[in-house]
Order: structure tokens, then C-alpha cells, then sequence
């Protein structure tokens, strides 16, 4: 059963993420802000993490960061939905600091499923 | 003088009075600080004054009894001094300046009066000579001259509006700038006219003067004053009142200059950070919107997965979904103009883009209005997304017809090249690129009032009746041209008609074939031909190829022949070339994996479309689609 951490400051958004990805048969942490994602990072159940970009204490860029730190083989994909400099630079930014892939807001959240699976597969081969 | 004068008394004293009264006067004329000499009638020196000798070098002796052409050269004489002379000896006196050089002094500048002497019965026997030096003089009043043509030159030249008036206001003088600020030509006689009457408020006026009562010099800010033409203009004004030995005032200087421009940028500028800060605000409002635009179509999604596709409820999933997408096309714009989105750019011909949108727009034109085009022969770069280009020229198009609905009209494109130092002002901008492409839209419409004028780039104002448009269009236009580091230029005039100037940067370019990497092969079945043209200018520019098919037999071949099969293929929804079905039959029949993007116009309602359920959609695209997204989808396509 593969771990997910949702990082997401919007309550509603965070619980529609954590139900699909319950649904999934995930093992989902959760985490409103970038610094609790980082503090509390449990890499031995985490396999993936999503993480919005914009939010308040510690934005994802940092937890990208972080996280890729703690643990290389971590699966990150960062969602935005735009802010001061537009979701196209920030998903860029993301990318550049090591997120395996990008959403911006809204997104389909079968497509975000498609991604994962394809990014846990060369996980399981080893 | 000479002559000898009769007299009663006789004798030795009066000889001897004569003898004194001689040297007296003789001592006068040597002291005298002209050269002062007599000369007879053959142009030679009778008597010559101390002064005289002094300025030659020369004592008295030798010079009497000298011809003129001896002392001066003959060529002077006869140049310069014989006619004079001769004009004299006819009995008038002769008086001129002219410079000329002694041994004793050097070049200066002298005055000569030449003053007819004669015997009792009016003849002429001799002249005298006066020569006064008036260097000095001559080169002070010659500095006045240049002084005071240098204030004048100064004052007529100045760039600000000079003006003196009476203690009443009248007009005494003006210069050039006040006249050309005013615009009162030849025809309109300034002097006399009292000042006063140029105010659009007079009542300002009489303030003024009991300000400058009591200050003397004050300035006064701005003024709005009515010119000739009837005009008003907006004027920085200060003025100085001169007063007169008795305290009274003698006159008024008014200097004032014309703010307009001053103004106009003031609130272009006011304009651009009210619209930045609105920007701001609309991005804050966008990015909180995906997200709850995520979190429903998040439920909707799993909504579909628990019913069965022909359930009745299914479709009411779809419908959540499908307002998800307009929601997200509507933030989308926000974000456009609000300069969130970065643009991706390619280089871009204007002209090709003008043609596709003219193209586009020429089939849907309501009766009444007609489309001239009048573009550059030479193909001219920018650096642009295409499919933004497009949009914003649809826009300003769109807009023109619907200002032409009730009347009809014209609308004149034109695609100019203009340089980027000639319109410097106009952009008021301080660093400006060589070249500026100048796309302007013209139409004979109903116009807008200035008060509207102000406010169109605002996001969600609209002149259109409530719950028509959103009122974004002109404001995402604004957001991508202010990306491309372009400016638009508005002028409109009620009843008449409206002009938008688009300047867009020109890319200095020369297209050619991108080397390097194996280019990859996109299938694209385009649907509207304009608009499709332009997703494959932006595509071809962007380095790949296209392909496309025109029939299944077509379809057929190109998955069947080896070597032939593309890495990617684009579907536009309204394509007429292959029904949705077909294409998937085929991918079932021929096993085929290559990925799909399927293009789809969030306007036309539910999406129903047949490829999106089959799961060989890799991405889906709701129009407009920008570059970026295109790309971003292609990369998320292609592994």
C-alpha cells in the first residue's frame, strides 16, 4: 500500500484529495502548510508527496527541496493554481527543483492517478 | 574762423588779441580728442591737430601741405574718402563710421564729419575734417545689439509661454510659445486682448492677481485656459508683477507651459497601476477559485467512477465537470491579464496571423460591415505566442463589428513599421526597441465616450449590456500585449468611430528550418481551417512536424507503412476530417499507442465526446488553447 503526503493549505481541496486517494487504497498523511509537511516528514511510509505551491510557513518549493533531501527516491508532484508570478513560472520552478511531474489547478484528478501510477511503477520493479 | 574779420579797433593789440585768440583756439583743436584737420580744395592737408599727428606717427610740418592719397594711399583715397570729400565740397556736411587703421592706433572704429568751410559768398574753399574714435562705443552698443538679440532669440525660442500684461491684464507683449501654445494664429491679434479672457474660470484669475498683491512672484500650478481654437489647456502657470518706483504695479510677467502631455502621462500612469493593482487582486481571486474549481471537479470525477456511464446521474457529473472548465477558462483570463501566466513565445509573422484571423472573422461578418487589409509587403517578426496574437486580434475585431452592429461600417487593418525612437513619446517609455510593429484597427463605429475610454482595459467592465461578455476581453488583451513589452493605444471619438493601436517589438529574424534533434511528428486534424492554421503555425515553430490526413484510406497508410508513424497525435474536436469513432476504431483495430490530445471549445456545452471515454486521451484542451499549454501537454504526452 503505497503512502501519500498531501500538502495543501485548502481544507476542502486537501479532503477531496485524501478521500480519492483513500478510495485508492492509499495510506494518506496530510499536511496544511510546508513547514508541518517538512517537520513531520515520515519518509519509511512515504512514497509520494503532492504538494500545493503557495502557502503560508514554508512554501512547496521548499518542501520539494526538503524533502528530495531526506529522501532521493521520493515522487514529488507539485499542483498551483497561479499566484503573484502565474502557475506556468512556479510549476516551472517546481520542475526545476525536482518535482517528477506538475498539475496546475484545476486538474483531472483521473490524470493525476494516470501520473501516479506511472511514477510508482519503476518503484516496484526494483 | 580763417576768415579775417574786419574790425574798428586797430592797431597791435588787437593783432596781438587776434595772435592769442589763435593760439587759444589752436590749443582747442590740439587738445581735442578727435583728429581734426582742414583740407582744401586739392585734397591736401592745410592744418592737421595734435591728435591727428599723434594717431600718424608723423609732426605736424610734415603732414601739411600732404595730399590725402599720400597720407592714406591712394587707394584708399580714392575708394573710400574722395567721395565723401567731394559730396562735402559741394556744401553739404558728411557724416559716416567706418573702421580703418593709423600707425598711432591700430584698426578702431571712427566716427568722420566732414563739414564745408566757406568764404563769404558761399563757396567751398575748404573743409574740416573731424575724426573721433568710437571703438569703444561701437563695440558696447554692438555687445547690446547681441545681448539683446540673444534674449529676444531666448525668449521667442523658449519652450514656455511668455507673457507681459498691464496692471489690468492686458496684453502687452507675447512671445512665439504663448501663441503656439494658445494656437492663436496670425488672424488672432493678441495685444490688447486681456488676459483674463484666456481663463476657462475667470474667477481664478481675480484670485491670482489678489495672490500676486501680496506675494509679488507666486506660482500658481495648473490653470485650464481656452485658446484661440477654443480649446482648453491645461497650464503650469507663474507669474511676477514689476512695480514702479512708487510701489504701484508697472507690469505682470506671466511664464506658463502646457501640461497636457504632463497629464496625459499622469494618468496613463494612474491608468497602469490601477489596473496592476486590480491585476493583483483578480490573480489572488483566481488562485483561490482553482482551487475550489479543483475540489469540485475532484467530487465530480469520483462521482463518475461510482456510476455507471448510462446511469442518469452520470451525465450530471459530466455537466459539473463542463462548468469546471468554463470556471477554468474564466480564470485563465483573469491570469492573462493579470500578467500571471507567462507567455511562451515564437517567432511569429503578424502579417500571417492578421491573414488567419481575417480569414476566420470574414465568414461570421453581419451584413452592412466590410474588412480592408492593408498589411506590410515584408514579412515581419515578433516574438509572440500565436494563438495570443490571434486572440487579441479576434477581440479588437470582434469588438469593432459589435461598435458597427445597428449602422454597419468599416473596419481598416493595417500593419505598419515604425521606428522605435519616432514613437518614444507616444509609448512613453524610456527604453524602446529598435523597431515597433504598429497593428492598428480602425472602424467607423459608434465610439466611446471619454469617461469609458479610461476604463475599457479594466477586467470585467463592459460596455455591453449586463450578462453580455464577460468583460475580459479587452483586458486580457491588455495583459498580453504589456507581456510581449508592447502598449496599446486607444483613441475614440463619439459617433465617429474608435482606433486601436497595437506596437508590438520587432523581432529581428530570418526563419529557418531548426536543425540539431530528430523533429517530432505531430498528426493534427485541425478544425476550423483559420484557427487551426495558427495552432500549426505555433506548432511548426516550436520545432515539430506536422502531418495530416485527409481521409481513413489516408489514416490507413500512415500507421500501416513503416517509418511513417507520428509520436503524437492533435484532435480538434470540430475537425471534419475523421469522425471521433472512427479514429478510435482504428486505434483498437490497429492496436495503435501513439498519444492523443484532443482540443475542445468549453462553449459548445457538455462535453460529450466520444474519444474523451475510450482512454486514449492522453490530455484534453479546452479552448483557447495558449502555446504553453499545447506544449506543456505535449510534453506530458510524449515520454
Amino acid at each position: 500500500m503505497p503512502g501519500i503526503l498531501i500538502v495543501e493549505d485548502d481544507l476542502e481541496l486537501r479532503e477531496m484529495l485524501r478521500i480519492s486517494f483513500a478510495r485508492k487504497k492509499f495510506t494518506v498523511l496530510e499536511a496544511d502548510n510546508g513547514r508541518d509537511a517538512i517537520l513531520h516528514f515520515k519518509p519509511s511510509v512515504t512514497d509520494i508527496v503532492i504538494t500545493d505551491l503557495i502557502m503560508p510557513d514554508e512554501d512547496g518549493l521548499k518542501v520539494i527541496m526538503k524533502l528530495k533531501e531526506q529522501k532521493p527516491s521520493i515522487r514529488i508532484i507539485a499542483i498551483s493554481g497561479g499566484g503573484k508570478v502565474g502557475p506556468g513560472n512556479y510549476l516551472n520552478l517546481a520542475k526545476a527543483l525536482g518535482a517528477n511531474a506538475v498539475f496546475s489547478k484545476p486538474f483531472s484528478i483521473n490524470d493525476l492517478m494516470i501520473k501516479i501510477d506511472e511514477l510508482l511503477e519503476p518503484e516496484q520493479h526494483d | 574762423m580763417l576768415k579775417a574779420k574786419s574790425d574798428n579797433h586797430g592797431g597791435e593789440d588787437y593783432l596781438r588779441y587776434l595772435e592769442n585768440e589763435k593760439k587759444i583756439s589752436d590749443q582747442i583743436i590740439d587738445y581735442s580728442r578727435s583728429m581734426i584737420t582742414i583740407i582744401n580744395r586739392k585734397y591736401g592737408y592745410e592744418k592737421a591737430n595734435a591728435t591727428f599727428c599723434r594717431a600718424h606717427r608723423m609732426l605736424t610740418d610734415s603732414i601739411v601741405g600732404r595730399s590725402l592719397g599720400d597720407i592714406w594711399g591712394e587707394n584708399t583715397f580714392k575708394a573710400y574718402i574722395k567721395k565723401n570729400i567731394d559730396e562735402c565740397f559741394a556744401g553739404k556736411t558728411v557724416r559716416y563710421e567706418a573702421s580703418f587703421e593709423t600707425p598711432g592706433l591700430g584698426i578702431r572704429y571712427f566716427e568722420v564729419i566732414f563739414r564745408p568751410l566757406s568764404t563769404g559768398n558761399g563757396e567751398v574753399t575748404h573743409l574740416l575734417a573731424e575724426t573721433t574714435d568710437i571703438d569703444d562705443l561701437i563695440h558696447s552698443r554692438k555687445a547690446v545689439i547681441e545681448k539683446e538679440e540673444e534674449f529676444r532669440t531666448f525668449e521667442t525660442n523658449l519652450p514656455i509661454g511668455f507673457l507681459r500684461v498691464d496692471p489690468e491684464g492686458k496684453i502687452i507683449h507675447a512671445n512665439r510659445t504663448f501663441l503656439r501654445i494658445m494656437e492663436c494664429g496670425e488672424e488672432v491679434p493678441v495685444l490688447g486682448i486681456n488676459v483674463r479672457d484666456f481663463y476657462v474660470e475667470q474667477g481664478i484669475f481675480e484670485m491670482q492677481l489678489d495672490q500676486l498683491a501680496e506675494f509679488n512672484t507666486r506660482s500658481f500650478g495648473r490653470v485650464y485656459l481656452r485658446n484661440c481654437k477654443g480649446r482648453e489647456i491645461p497650464c503650469r502657470l507663474s507669474a511676477y508683477v514689476a512695480l514702479d518706483d512708487n510701489g504701484r504695479t508697472s507690469y505682470i510677467d506671466f511664464a506658463l507651459e502646457d501640461s497636457s502631455r504632463e497629464l496625459m502621462l499622469e494618468n496613463r500612469l494612474l491608468q497602469a497601476q490601477k489596473l496592476e493593482t486590480i491585476g493583483a487582486l483578480a490573480g489572488g481571486v483566481a488562485h483561490d477559485f482553482n482551487n475550489i474549481l479543483a475540489t469540485i471537479s475532484g467530487y465530480a470525477e469520483m462521482l463518475q467512477e461510482d456510476l455507471k456511464s448510462d446511469n442518469n446521474h452520470y451525465k450530471k457529473a459530466s455537466r459539473i465537470i463542463s462548468a469546471v472548465s468554463r470556471g477554468l477558462s474564466l480564470t485563465k483570463q483573469i491570469l492573462t491579464f493579470s500578467r500571471q501566466v507567462e507567455q511562451e513565445k515564437v517567432p511569429v509573422s503578424v502579417a500571417e496571423v492578421l491573414k488567419e484571423t481575417i480569414g476566420f472573422i470574414k465568414p461570421v461578418l453581419p451584413s452592412g460591415i466590410t474588412i480592408k487589409s492593408k498589411l506590410s509587403k515584408n514579412v515581419v517578426w515578433v516574438l509572440a505566442d500565436p494563438t495570443q496574437l490571434f486572440r487579441i486580434f479576434l477581440n479588437l475585431m470582434t469588438n469593432a463589428f459589435q461598435a458597427m452592429e445597428e449602422k454597419g461600417g468599416k473596419l481598416a487593418v493595417t500593419q505598419t513599421v515604425v521606428e522605435g525612437r519616432s514613437v518614444r513619446s507616444e509609448l512613453n517609455k524610456d527604453i524602446v526597441a529598435d523597431e515597433y510593429v504598429l497593428i492598428s484597427f480602425k472602424d467607423t463605429g459608434k465610439g466611446m465616450e471619454p469617461s469609458l475610454l479610461k476604463r475599457i482595459f479594466e477586467p470585467f467592465f463592459s460596455t455591453r449590456e449586463f450578462g453580455k461578455g464577460t468583460g475580459l476581453g479587452l483586458s486580457v488583451v491588455h495583459g498580453i500585449v504589456t507581456e510581449m513589452e508592447g502598449e496599446i493605444l486607444v483613441s475614440s471619438e463619439k459617433d465617429k468611430g474608435s482606433v486601436f493601436n497595437i506596437y508590438l517589438p520587432v523581432l529581428k529574424y530570418t526563419a529557418e528550418p531548426l536543425a540539431g534533434e530528430k523533429r517530432k511528428k505531430i498528426l493534427f486534424f485541425s478544425g476550423n481551417k483559420h484557427e487551426s492554421r495558427i495552432l500549426i503555425i505555433a506548432l511548426e515553430s516550436s520545432g515539430f512536424d506536422l502531418i495530416s490526413a485527409n481521409d481513413s484510406d489516408d489514416l490507413y497508410s500512415i500507421f500501416t507503412e513503416p517509418g511513417n508513424s507520428p509520436d503524437l497525435i492533435i484532435y480538434m474536436a470540430d475537425t471534419e476530417m475523421i469522425k471521433q469513432e472512427d479514429l478510435a476504431g482504428l486505434y483498437n483495430e490497429l492496436k495503435i499507442e501513439t498519444p492523443c490530445i484532443l482540443i475542445t471549445d468549453p462553449d459548445h456545452g457538455v462535453i460529450e465526446e466520444n474519444l474523451l471515454n475510450s482512454g486514449i486521451i492522453k490530455q484534453h484542451l479546452l479552448k483557447p488553447v495558449s502555446l504553453r499549454e499545447l506544449r506543456d501537454a505535449i510534453q506530458f504526452a510524449i515520454k
